[in-house]
């Protein structure tokens, strides 16, 4: 490998390079996906389902332009709203608009049926405003739809069609509000915006998250290695495989997410560890007054650490592969890019690095330690928890454990949200114009009934009533739009309040089609376009809810299927907020076969690497305690899962099982030369433990990036992720020591007896490295250096 | 269209996907000196709407009269509308489509190209903006044989300037005993939403003398 390595530096350096250099070139070209229903595979039911109702019915989703005020019943406010309107109603990408200038009247009045704009000029008079408002309340198509009851908000609403790209409606939109001036605030909300917010936020979070992990990362490798040209060789592996990873996103034909972001950032967090055990092996080699040759030194770097690096690799892999099991397709996309990008950094930590250290390798230059060599913090707190670990290992595990059962109950009021409005913060204008929709104007998001039958049968239209009226008056329902209601409302204007016939559906097929016609001749046909199809053979049934809580939308489906069972026509039940539900089981799915999956793997990695099951079974012990940690933090403060958060139990599986096979395998060793328990654990402290810290905590320092992230649902996972693998950390350090002074497990016990018998001979073999990732990360930081060259000396 | 003509119509109309809609009616029409329509349809075809029928009073500077009568119910209504632009029974064609249209409504102004090609190209602009809206286009343009004097087409422009709609003339009759010519087919495409609505006037009668009395309510359910 060392002659490879030597013989085909400059190629391996020339393919890496050519390789980010043509990767990267491509990411210019990546391109964003704000839409979380492309989240979910375009087979799943929901979807398709969907895709059947928005064909015959077109795009559901909603531009919201809301006005607000004390009282929207001012010329100044009615005349922004009718300019606005004005302006929509002209624009090309928007179909339908509904607002108070494009909703009618229909009313029955000394035998004439008045179709009539509800609003035809801006009131003057007191007498006139009110008139307005008393038209308002009484109109079902305009009360709560068009303006609030309360008088104090007016909504205009509009479809999307395709014929303009979706941002320059919105720019059009946005520019025609930016000109009006009034005493209204003007907000903007529904799904297209929610869209543009998210594309421009992941464009943010792209553009901002990455360069701050990787100046995060920068300083990490400046504190652990001392001097810039030691840190520039990990760093150059982060970079290049960063750059390549990003690059393989427009690649394979894949679009940036909101979670997509996180695959560089795990992959910053990640990648550079295992340069930093090979730079810190370097330098420590480098201080000993033996002059070593560039070829010897490789050989000597590459045989201690490429053992202990592949396994710590290996593991994060399996972690991140886990994520390879959701039904998720950025969480898919995530995990193989994380796991791409992993591979990559450590094939490059096993060859590249290797290869700069030759070229750079000056026999006799020692390299300026790093800070001080002062016992630090970590050392001293490590030497106090040693001490209480080593004196009552008993009452250790009885607290750790304990605590973690007390935060595990926090599990039971876990929830699940896939609720895109939740991804922005409270002050965020999607969030305020969603409040305003869902409280005074029945919700922006919706459920699609299509009945697909004779329409103008007057059977089948008494059950589109009957359902109609059912669905208003159930909890988290904001208003329903039926064909039904236009019928009825119809009926009012042609009969008198005291006939019969006043406010019903028709008694015969021929009564509701020539009232369609009516319709069609007096108003505008496009009305129904939304309501019912051409050949009146489907209806459409849109119901807003103003809670799209996913328990209130699982029971309206599930109420819709029983209502509607004995329909003489299919009924087929679709909507964003039904593929919403999908949705959030299928992260519920992910979540369980991708822990499943990682834990299974990882089992099996430490299974070998322990050559015991109940190795690996005890390895799992800080993932498994972590987990139920992070499951109960959130039940407990009201973080839900949600398509980020999801991704966090594979990723803490993958990053944080590294701390356990750490500590073990050095605890193994130093019972291996004969320490007695109490001797292991203080030594696994004094030398390993604090790499085990230094590692921790600088894929902490790398995950913290998220923070500033735009969505709130990514500084969430930031701060997840922070207490899990901080959790893990403790786990491996202080509740795995105490238990193994307790417990005495076998597997280290039996291991030991062959490993004293095989001494001497292939001592070697037997004894993975893994320890010595311990000595050179412990001495990160410089303090432990020299005191653990002598002591590697000694092994 | 004017004069006063007496005819069967067949109205189709075309969806995007190819779903077609036909309407069969029975319509009669008289022109008034004074600028003003007025319009009888009695509905054919299909079974179920057979029987209904419309009044339609085109007022010159006022807002159309409708009165509607529907056999199922029984009932006659009378509807009350403002707008021009909208559709003419469902169809491409809007109402103002369907009457002559008043001139003081539009600026109107020969395009630098009319005239050449024998061909007279002649804009028309709504003279307001509450008259685009009511309108429901920017501008239209129309294309007139130079020695017949006949439309051949229609061009609607909607706000953004963009052509969104053509009326195509496909036939004509004279009227007869007058200067002047009926449309008996004309085809309106819409760019945008891929429909295409035709109006074809069949036993056109455009000599037929017709009583004023034609045009009342109760002639409705007759």
């Amino acid at each position: 490998m060392t002659n490879f390595i030597i013989k085909y530096r400059w190629a391996i350096i020339s393919v890496s390079v050519a390789l980010a250099v043509g990767l990267g070139l491509l990411i210019p070209s990546s391109e964003t996906d704000p839409d979380i229903r492309n989240y979910i595979p375009r087979n799943l039911p929901s979807r398709v389902t969907n895709d059947s109702i928005e064909k015959e019915f077109g795009v559901q989703d909603m531009i919201i332009v809301l006005f607000t005020d004390s009282t929207i019943l001012k010329s100044d406010d009615l005349r922004q709203v009718k300019e606005v309107d004005r302006a929509m109603s002209r624009m090309e990408g928007i179909g339908m608009v509904n607002s108070l200038y494009t909703a009618r009247k229909i009313e029955g009045n000394d035998g004439m049926m008045v179709v009539d704009p509800l609003i035809d000029r801006i009131p003057e008079t007191a007498g006139e405003m009110e008139a307005l408002r008393q038209d308002i309340l009484a109109n079902r198509f305009a009360r709560d739809i068009v303006v609030s009851s309360d008088m104090t908000a007016a909504a205009i609403t509009g479809t999307i069609t395709s014929s303009v790209p979706e941002y320059e409606t919105l720019t059009r939109i946005d520019s025609v509000i930016t000109a009006q001036q009034g005493d209204a605030q003007i907000l903007t909300g529904g799904l297209p915006y929610i869209r543009q917010f998210i594309t421009g936020d992941v464009n943010h979070d792209a553009m901002i998250l990455i360069p701050i992990a990787l100046l995060i990362m920068l300083t990490v490798l400046k504190l652990s290695l001392g001097n810039w040209r030691s840190v520039l060789i990990p760093f150059t592996v982060v970079i290049l495989s960063t750059v390549i990873t990003l690059g393989m996103i427009p690649l394979l034909g894949w679009k940036f997410s909101i979670i997509m972001c996180l695959a560089p950032i795990i992959l910053i967090s990640v990648a550079n560890n295992y340069g930093i055990y090979l730079v810190s092996r370097y330098q420590e080699l480098s201080r000993t007054d033996l002059p070593v040759t560039g070829k010897e030194m490789v050989r000597s770097i590459t045989g201690s650490l490429n053992m202990p690096i592949l396994f710590s690799g290996l593991t994060t892999i399996a972690g991140l592969l886990g994520l390879l099991t959701h039904s998720i397709i950025p969480a898919r996309q995530v995990g193989i890019l994380a796991a791409a990008g992993v591979s990559l950094a450590l094939a490059m930590s096993l060859m590249l690095i290797p290869a700069l250290i030759y070229i750079q390798h000056t026999p006799g230059r020692k390299p300026r330690p790093p800070e001080s060599d002062k016992k630090d913090l970590i050392s001293r707190a490590l030497a106090g928890i040693s001490s209480v670990v080593i004196r009552r290992p008993g009452r250790v595990l009885l607290v750790s454990l304990g605590l973690t059962l007390l935060l595990g109950i926090g599990m039971v009021f876990l929830k699940i949200d896939t609720n895109q409005e939740n991804f922005f913060p409270h002050k965020h204008p999607v969030r305020r114009a969603s409040e305003i929709i869902n409280s005074k104007f029945g919700g922006s998001q919706t459920i699609s009934v299509m009945i697909s039958g004779d329409i103008k049968d007057p059977v089948l239209m008494q059950k589109i009533d009957d359902l109609t009226q059912h669905l208003k008056g159930s909890e988290g329902v904001g208003g329903v739009f039926s064909i039904s209601d236009v019928v009825r409302e119809m009926s009012k204007a042609l009969y008198e309040p005291a006939e019969e016939g006043y406010d019903m559906i028709p008694p015969t097929s021929a009564a509701i089609a020539q009232m369609f016609e009516l319709y069609n001749m007096s108003g505008n046909p496009d009305d129904f376009k939304q309501l019912m199809n051409f050949e009146n053979t489907k209806a459409h049934l849109l119901v807003r809810l103003s809670r799209p809580d996913n328990k209130i939308v699982r029971d309206l489906r599930d109420d819709i299927k029983s209502f509607t069972a004995d329909f003489p026509a299919a009924v087929t039940t679709g909507g964003y907020a039904i593929i919403m539900i999908d949705f959030a089981q299928k992260i519920i799915n992910g979540q369980v076969s991708s822990l499943a999956f990682a834990l299974i793997i990882v089992l099996i990695l430490l299974s070998v690497i322990f050559r015991s099951v109940k190795g690996g079974l005890t390895g799992l012990i800080p993932l498994a305690a972590s987990i139920i940690i992070q499951f109960g933090v959130m039940g407990i403060t009201g973080v839900a899962i949600d398509a980020a958060t999801a991704l966090l139990s594979s990723i803490m599986i993958g990053v944080g099982v590294d701390f356990t096979i750490q500590f073990l395998w050095r605890y193994k060793r130093e019972l291996s030369k004969g320490a007695t328990h109490h001797e292991a654990v203080t030594t696994t402290y004094r030398t390993t433990g604090r790499s085990i810290v230094i590692n921790g905590l600088s894929v902490m320092a790398g995950f913290s990036a998220t923070l500033f992230s735009g969505f709130l649902s990514i500084r969430f996972f930031g701060y997840l992720t922070l207490l899990a693998i901080g959790s893990c950390l403790i786990y491996a350090i202080v509740v795995m020591p105490a238990f193994m002074l307790w417990f005495k497990p076998t597997f280290i016990e039996t291991k030991l007896k062959r490993i004293n018998k095989n001494k001497g001979k292939n001592e070697k073999d037997v004894m993975p490295i893994t320890s010595d990732i311990g000595a050179v990360t412990a001495g990160l930081t410089g303090a432990a250096v020299r005191s653990r060259a002598a002591d590697g000396q000694k092994s | 269209m004017s004069g006063n003509i007496q005819s069967t119509v067949t109205l189709t109309i075309t969806e995007k996907n190819g779903s077609l809609r036909t309407r069969k009616l029975n319509m009669i029409t008289k022109s008034y000196d004074d600028g003003t329509i007025k319009r009888m349809v009695k509905f054919l075809d299909p079974a179920d709407v057979r029987g209904t029928a419309m009044l339609i009073v085109d007022n010159k500077d006022a807002q159309d009269d409708i009165w509607i009568y529907l056999p199922a119910l029984k009932k006659t209504r009378r509807i009350v509308s403002t707008e021009k632009g909208k559709s003419f029974m469902s169809s491409e064609f809007s109402n103002a489509d369907m009457s002559s249209g008043s001139n003081a409504d539009f600026k109107i102004r020969h395009l630098p190209e009319s005239g050449k090609n024998d061909v007279w190209v002649i804009e028309n602009v709504p003279v307001s903006e509450e008259k685009a809206d009511e309108y429901g286009f920017s501008r239209k343009i129309t294309f007139l044989d130079k020695s017949s004097l006949k439309t051949k087409k229609i061009d609607f422009y909607n706000f953004d300037d963009e052509l969104f709609k053509t009326i195509e003339i496909l036939a004509t009759q004279p009227l007869e005993g007058k200067e002047g010519y009926v449309m008996t087919d004309m085809l309106a495409s819409n760019y945008f939403n891929g429909r295409s609505s035709r109006v074809k006037f069949d036993q056109v009668n455009t000599s037929a003398s017709i009583p004023d009395n034609t045009f009342i309510a109760d002639n409705l359910s007759r």
